[in-house]
């Protein structure tokens, strides 16, 4: 693909040039409608305004502290749904009738926004870090389950005659076999479903939390505070690209590397 | 690097340790108390006890923050800790849950709750007036009948603003669907005028003050036009803290009665107190306090038997609520002070309030 040293550092430059300026462009042109009044100020915050209040939130420590709120409950609810939804999907993929009975069920589960449960999540769960946990977890099983099913079910038969040769069976099938050959699939699949858990934690944190960034934006809403509203979706963002970054770096680990190079 | 499970493993639980112990300090002392919960902790030594009371961000809620600070700026039994949230849904969990055990809350609402067995009595108000009818600046709307028709945003239908608004439509000879109404978060309703998808709105302060300032709103009623010494929100409290601890709440009903007082006659210096509290600008809370004494008043907050029987008669009206519960049980007058004293805030020490989470 690439031919000499010379072009691929260039290119490399090109990577990170090329974000940079669409970046500064968005930026300029979110100046430029608030400067003109376009909008509003009360309709859209000015960046001057946005970059204040960031400083605002940060100095009083409240910044911080929801960011790590907002972590830990995506990391529990997102380790939490892996631990079993992954599991469940090889064992479903791995059994025909089992996955007949179940797939309309995971399927129905799967289309119900996370919003819906909110009324449950308070009642069951009240106030704090488990509501949130809750929402998250239902919000990302489902779509794990059934993504880690269907890449099992997807195995070219021939691996598993080969590993009838070898008398794999059991447990050394599932780590020597199953596993390793759906990886680049389940990898896929939990940087989805992690996007999903981030997009998510807004709604969570909207109900039965006192901390969060989530709930920082609600917090902002009612002190109508439109631009710490702002840098709070700035700080989302920021995060759940940062996250994805670094799972993307999982695909390039030699046992994964496979998948991708076709 | 080689991947093996096992790495991956440690990473996850590296990770989770690590956010774990951040997000609880279990190093520090009052672990699990986040910088929202306390504003800023307690200089009162003298206090033996403490309570938390919920609040949301409205001015009807004012007293209750102003209590936090009383409670630890002067000698109380008592010390105070205010909790913010956002919705009153939220509120109504953590009471039933006991996480807490008094709250301001809409009084539909307590009256709700009362008929579905949650055993909360009503000790105190919050305010008297406090809410406005909206319409935009430029709008024709002159009275009430003028909305026929038209979209209208009220927070609730357990809110009074709902109730009182069919009062008034009704005295007005008009139809229930004569005005649509629409329910909306209150934030969202001055911007919502600004954008023209609502005609109007009524909710409580201060999110009448907003679409004000901001020039694209006026008042067409006061809450007191329409029905006088409206009432929005009540101090509500559980039935066990008053059966196991009668003296917290005595102290409670003294110290928001106290607070209600001194904001009465020091309304600059409220809004700048709880400007922070409320994580709102003090700029619109100063305009509701100070810009028409019509606004708001924090006197006469002793519930009366009167006052709850119209907003419980009109609920049932309106289907909303289906049991009429006698006052002796809604009700709890036995705390309220004799004589209600201003509370003594030393006003030099307001400024020096900083914004939550800075110690």
């Amino acid at each position: 693909m690439i031919n000499s040293k010379h072009t691929s550092s260039s290119q490399k430059k090109l990577q990170i040039l090329l974000p940079v300026l669409v970046l500064a462009g968005v930026i300029l042109l979110w100046i430029i409608i608030t400067y003109t009044n376009l909008f509003p100020a009360y309709a859209l915050p000015t960046p001057g305004a946005v970059l204040k209040s960031f400083k605002e939130e940060f100095e009083s420590g409240r910044l911080m502290n929801d960011i790590i709120a907002s972590l830990w409950r995506v990391a529990v609810g997102f380790v939490l749904s892996a631990t079993l939804g992954i599991p469940a999907g090889l064992w479903l993929g791995q059994h025909l009738y089992a996955r007949q009975a179940c797939v309309p069920m995971l399927n129905f589960f799967r289309f119900l926004s996370p919003l819906a449960w909110i009324p449950f999540a308070i009642l069951w769960f009240h106030i704090g870090d488990k509501p949130a946990v809750f929402l998250i977890f239902m919000a990302t099983f489902f779509p794990l389950a059934l993504a880690t099913m269907s890449a099992v079910a997807t195995i070219p038969s021939i691996y598993f005659k080969v590993a009838k040769d070898y008398n794999y069976k059991g447990i050394e099938l599932l780590t020597k076999v199953t596993f390793p050959s759906i990886l680049p699939q389940i990898i896929t699949a939990l940087r989805v479903s992690y996007g999903i858990a981030w997009v998510v934690i807004v709604a969570a944190e909207m109900v039965g939390c006192q901390d969060g960034l989530g709930y920082g934006i609600w917090d902002a809403r009612n002190g109508l505070r439109l631009d710490s509203a702002v840098c709070y979706m700035i700080v989302i963002g920021v995060l759940g690209m940062g996250i994805d970054r670094l799972l993307a770096q999982l695909t390039k680990l030699p046992n994964v590397r496979w998948g991708y190079e076709r | 690097m080689k991947f093996t499970f096992g790495k991956l493993m440690l990473g996850i639980a590296v990770v989770l340790t690590t956010l774990g112990l951040l997000r609880y300090k279990p190093w520090k002392k009052n672990s699990g108390v986040t910088a929202r919960d306390v504003i800023h902790e307690g200089v009162n030594k003298k206090a033996t006890r403490e309570l938390t009371v919920g609040y949301l961000p409205v001015t009807c809620h004012l007293t209750c923050p102003v209590t936090d600070f009383a409670s630890k700026t002067t000698q109380t039994n008592t010390n105070f800790n205010s909790r913010v949230f956002s919705d009153f849904p939220t509120v109504v969990s953590a009471l039933e849950a006991k996480q807490v055990q008094a709250t301001f809350m809409i009084v539909p609402l307590a009256m709700k709750l009362r008929e579905q067995g949650v055993p909360v009595k009503i000790c105190y108000l919050g305010h008297r007036d406090g809410s406005e009818v909206i319409v935009g600046k430029n709008s024709r709307i002159r009275s009430l009948k003028d909305l026929k028709g038209k979209k209208m945003a009220i927070p609730s239908l357990y809110s009074n603003q709902n109730f009182v608004i069919h009062k008034m439509m009704d005295d007005f000879g008009m139809q229930p669907n004569d005005i649509e109404f629409i329910i909306l978060p209150p934030p969202d309703m001055p911007t919502s005028l600004a954008a023209g998808a609502i005609d109007a709105y009524f909710v409580g302060e201060p999110f009448c003050a907003k679409a004000e300032l901001d020039g694209y709103g006026k008042v067409l009623y006061y809450a007191r036009d329409i029905w006088p010494n409206f009432i929005s929100c009540a101090l509500v409290v559980h039935e066990d803290l008053i059966k196991q601890n009668p003296d917290v709440v005595q102290d409670l009903v003294r110290g928001i009665a106290a607070s209600g007082a001194w904001a009465e006659t020091h309304r600059v210096e409220a809004a700048k107190l709880v400007s922070p509290y409320f994580r709102q600008d003090e700029k619109v809370l100063n305009y509701v306090l100070t810009s028409d004494p019509k606004r708001v008043s924090y006197v006469q907050l002793t519930p009366t038997d009167e006052d709850l029987q119209q907003i419980e008669y009109q609920g049932i009206k309106l289907k909303l609520l289906s049991k009429k519960i006698p006052m002796y049980e809604l009700i709890d007058r036995k705390f309220v002070p004799n004589e209600i004293i201003p509370a003594p805030i030393d006003e030099a020490s307001i400024p020096n309030i900083l914004p939550a989470g800075k110690k």
